[in-house]
């Protein structure tokens, strides 16, 4: 018996005792409701999802990148050619014990960037306590190992070999102990998260973006206790490697809202044991004190609970989180599903969103205003009813914004380019009621499943090509929710009809001399439909100096409006719209494009050193009529 | 203690669909906050509307059915006497519909019980029941009145829950017969429900949230002015001046 082949059998030792302490988590996840889960495809899916979907969000930080591909590329591959050299015809093989040593010579590389990411100083967002060990623990094992694969293959005589068993060992045992609750619970929770994800169609390159409807026949609406939860869910909590990305990402938790997306994983993904371990990364901004009790069947929300409801109801429904998280962890998902409880069965919600709820339901209109004074605001514009025309090409969707004096005005601008471009256009008028958005967002899935339904019906009866609308959460409604309860519609935003107008010349525009702009992504456009790249074409088309924000795209910054946040008003140490105002300050543009009611009155709330903000239709219609000949016939 | 909500056939003003009036739901809080036994009674022939209630807090609901037009007093009085309730709470005014704000009174009357209009808090100790009145301007009153007795809700009295399908779902009605009461076609106007408009200074159109803020914050009201301890013809004085910079009085004759 040599170091070498001692070693194999440690890690055999160390296998099983993984197995163990497998089956052990896997059970816990036990006391959550059946989910169908397609296995063998989600089994055979695994390196693919891993390979293509995970790496794309891991890859956009270089360094942690790197670190995990040597990390655990060199754990898995070291750890492997060990074992084999228990296989007699390889036992003793000098070749297979110097591709080990190379295996663990990368994997001491990847552990030592662990380290050098955590000390001397551990950034905030990254937590501590037993994630702050586990570089050691890394190094150890990885360490150990190539002394006893470089004393297998040099011949190396003396304690070395021996010496490096015993902190192989060490390292390796202080691994498996920190599967079931401690940082390597992300490795094989990961794997299996992949593999049963809740929304597979995520990795099919499916938006996947759209809430799954509550089943409204059940005897517990939404999630109180961490068992309402299916088990994958539950699985999925406990994925979370606590990178915190999502932390940095979340715009409640950049204005100081008592809402960290982190913890707020974490919170869940203890909610369902007795005993969980103590949390080590920042916590909630202005933590509002709760029990901190946790189980199966105790609820998850409360003062007297886990989660504080302040917490639930900071959150914007960005998404931001679930983009930047590379576990696949679907945060948006569970923090609605705990609002539908607090809202269908308690009623209780912020004091704010009590009225907006109430209109919903009582007056199909969260303002409480008569549908058809929906139209008021195109006053003298030619906005034909399709009532009246029975059919048309493209069905303008108002939406709430129309009732407000400002998005009044980008639809008035939209209206005029439709009737400039030659589009055949009608509205629904009077027959419009709110498209559920804000009721869905707050958890009222009761009042959302009535609004789709009448809207559905209603829609039935007309004939049109593709319904427009400027609103982007009207947009994510009616395009991904509707099919749920049996609306199929193409739906297209104002954005990429213009662009289309302007593209094929039914717009004719010229260059606006307006200064530098920045574009402002709306969450519901961008990340919710990937929607990025249309209206940049048309804004370009404007000739303009286009310049970016640090946070664009898919991963822009929220304004704060969304999910029923500026109703909710949870209050914070600042306000979001004007942390991204600044943001958009800080490139030097004087104007802010946006595509979106909420994101204009939230970004035109913000007082003091602010750039203008326009909707991408007001530019247009400017650019139009800087196009069209003074005096000349339009 | 049991507390009873009379309820009515409430319509949305501006959709004119079938919903709970407003501080009836705010009296379903109120009674809430002092006993659990809360349920609520509606006499008339379609409880659509009163059904609405069971989502924002109330976990019984007894109907009495009634055809169109009769008059729910009886129902409600006999339903009163024998659920034999320590209170009785109604919502304070018409909110829609055939509603005239009466019934309390009405009932009050025919129950013998004493009636608090306009509350906004209420407390109960030792049967006797601790009322907070709204008054105009923001006073307060403070009422004690031995149960059983009858109250009627104020607007700004605490909010009411926001609707929960599932408490919906899981109250319950109690069908029965009411008392038929038939009544000659009382000559009843209706109109449409306008709210007031409130007055604020606009911004021109088309101007930013900002500005649009300014103009409705800075010029609120017509302003005005203080005076201490003025001599009567000081007073009178600027009175006189007041009215006529309204254009409520003639301009001071002998004056351009
Ligand atoms: S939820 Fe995702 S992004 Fe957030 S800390 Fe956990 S793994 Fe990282
Ligand atoms: S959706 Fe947005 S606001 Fe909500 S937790 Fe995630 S990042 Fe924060």
């Amino acid at each position: 018996m040599n170091a070498a082949s001692a070693l194999s059998l440690v890690i055999v030792a160390l296998a099983i005792l993984l197995a163990v302490e497998a089956v052990r988590v896997a059970r816990r996840w036990h006391v959550g409701r059946p989910a169908s889960v397609d296995w063998w495809a989600g089994l055979a899916a695994i390196p693919k999802r891993y390979l293509v979907d995970v790496h794309h969000v891991v890859a956009r930080d270089p360094y942690a990148a790197r670190m995990h591909a040597l990390a655990a590329g060199g754990l898995l591959a070291g750890s492997a050619l060990a074992v084999l050299g228990l296989v007699p015809p390889l036992a003793g093989s000098r070749w297979l014990w110097a591709l080990a040593a190379i295996a663990f010579l990368v994997a001491l590389a990847g552990g030592g960037m662990v380290g050098r990411r955590r000390y001397p100083t551990r950034p905030a967002r990254l937590s501590g306590g037993a994630f702050q060990r586990l570089p050691l623990l890394l190094v150890g094992y990885f360490g150990g190992a190539l002394l006893v694969a470089l004393d297998a293959v040099l011949d190396l005589t003396g304690p070395l070999g021996w010496l490096g068993l015993v902190v192989a060992s060490l390292g390796g045992f202080g691994l498996v102990r920190l599967l079931a609750d401690g940082p390597m619970r992300h490795a094989f929770a990961g794997a299996l998260h992949l593999a049963a994800h809740p929304r597979p169609g995520r990795f099919e390159g499916e938006r996947a973006t759209a809430l799954i409807p509550a089943d409204l026949d059940a005897p517990r609406l939404g999630v109180a206790v961490p068992a309402d939860f299916a088990w994958n869910r539950l699985l999925g909590f406990d994925a979370c490697i606590q990178c915190g990305r999502c932390e940095v990402a979340c715009p409640a938790f950049a204005a100081g809202q008592p809402l960290n997306p982190k913890r707020l994983i974490q919170d869940l993904a203890g909610s369902f044991k007795d005993a969980p371990p103590a949390y080590r990364g920042s916590d909630y901004p202005q933590a509002r004190p709760v029990a901190g009790v946790s189980g199966p069947e105790r609820p998850i929300v409360g003062a007297g609970a886990l989660i504080h409801p302040d917490t639930i109801w900071s959150c914007t429904t960005c998404r931001a989180c679930v983009e930047e998280c590379p576990m696949m962890i679907e945060h948006v998902d569970a923090i609605v599903d705990l609002r539908r409880f607090q809202t269908m069965e308690l009623a209780a919600v912020p004091a704010g969103a009590i009225a907006p709820l109430s209109e919903s339901r009582y007056a199909e209109e969260p303002g409480g205003r008569a549908l058809a004074a929906r139209t008021d605001f195109a006053a003298g514009l030619p906005l034909p009813l399709i009532a009246e025309k029975g059919s048309c090409d493209v069905l303008l969707w108002l939406g709430s914004g129309a009732y407000e004096l400002r998005h009044g005005r980008t639809l008035r601008a939209l209206v005029e380019l439709l009737r400039r471009a030659g589009i055949d256009y009608a509205v629904l008028g009077p027959e419009e009621r709110d498209c559920g958005d804000l009721a869905r967002r707050l958890g009222d899935e009761a009042t959302f499943a009535d609004l789709a339904r009448a809207n559905i019906a209603t829609l039935g009866r007309y004939r049109f090509n593709r319904i427009l609308t400027a609103d982007p959460h009207a947009l994510h409604v009616l395009r991904n929710e509707y099919p749920a309860f049996g609306g199929h519609y193409e739906v297209v935003h104002h954005s990429a009809l213009l662009d289309e107008l302007a593209a094929d010349g039914r717009l004719a525009l010229a260059a606006a001399p307006d200064g530098r702009l920045t574009y402002h992504d709306p969450c519901y456009l961008g990340r919710y439909n990937g929607e990025t790249d249309a209206p940049r074409r048309l804004l370009d088309r404007l000739g303009l100096e286009r310049v970016e924000m640090e946070r664009h795209g898919k991963r822009s910054m929220c304004c704060g409006g969304g999910g029923g946040a500026p109703v909710s008003d949870i209050a914070g140490e600042r306000r979001i719209p004007d942390i991204r105002m600044a943001q958009a300050r800080a490139t030097g543009a004087k104007t802010v494009a946006v595509a979106c009611p909420q994101c204009a009155a939230m970004l035109e709330g913000v007082t003091g050193d602010v750039a203008e903000v326009r909707d991408l239709a007001e530019l247009v219609l400017a650019a139009v009529e800087a196009a069209v000949p003074q005096g000349a016939p339009r | 203690m049991k507390a009873l909500v009379l309820l009515s056939d409430g319509r949305h003003p501006v959709s004119g669909r079938p919903a709970p009036a407003g501080t009836e739901l705010q009296a379903i809080a109120l009674a809430r906050g002092l006993t659990e036994e809360v349920a609520g009674l509606y006499a008339g022939p379609d409880a659509a509307a009163a059904r609405t209630a069971l989502g924002h807090g109330l976990a019984r609901l007894e109907h009495r059915r009634l055809p169109e037009g009769d008059d729910p007093l009886p129902s409600l009085a006999a339903a009163i006497a024998a659920a034999a309730p320590d209170l009785v709470l109604a919502g304070r005014r018409a909110g829609a519909g055939a509603q005239t704000g009466l019934v309390p009174y009405q009932l009050a009357e025919a129950l013998g019980w004493p009636l608090v209009p306009d509350v906004v808090a209420l407390t109960v100790a030792d049967g006797v029941l601790e009322a907070v009145q709204a008054l105009p301007k923001g006073a307060r009153r403070r009422w004690r009145v031995k149960l059983p007795a009858l109250v009627t809700v104020h607007p700004a009295a605490p909010v009411a829950a926001s609707f929960a399908i599932g408490m919906a779902r899981s109250g319950h009605v109690e069908d029965a017969p009411g008392i038929d009461a038939p009544q000659d076609g009382t000559a009843l106007e209706e109109r449409p429900y306008r709210p007031r408009p409130r007055l604020i200074a606009s911004a021109a159109a088309g101007a930013s949230a900002a500005e649009r803020l300014k103009a409705a914050t800075q010029s609120a009201g017509p302003g005005g002015r203080v005076m201490v301890d003025p001599t009567p013809e000081e007073a009178a004085r600027a009175i006189l001046e007041h009215l006529r910079a309204l254009g409520v009085l003639k301009p001071a004759p002998g004056r351009d």
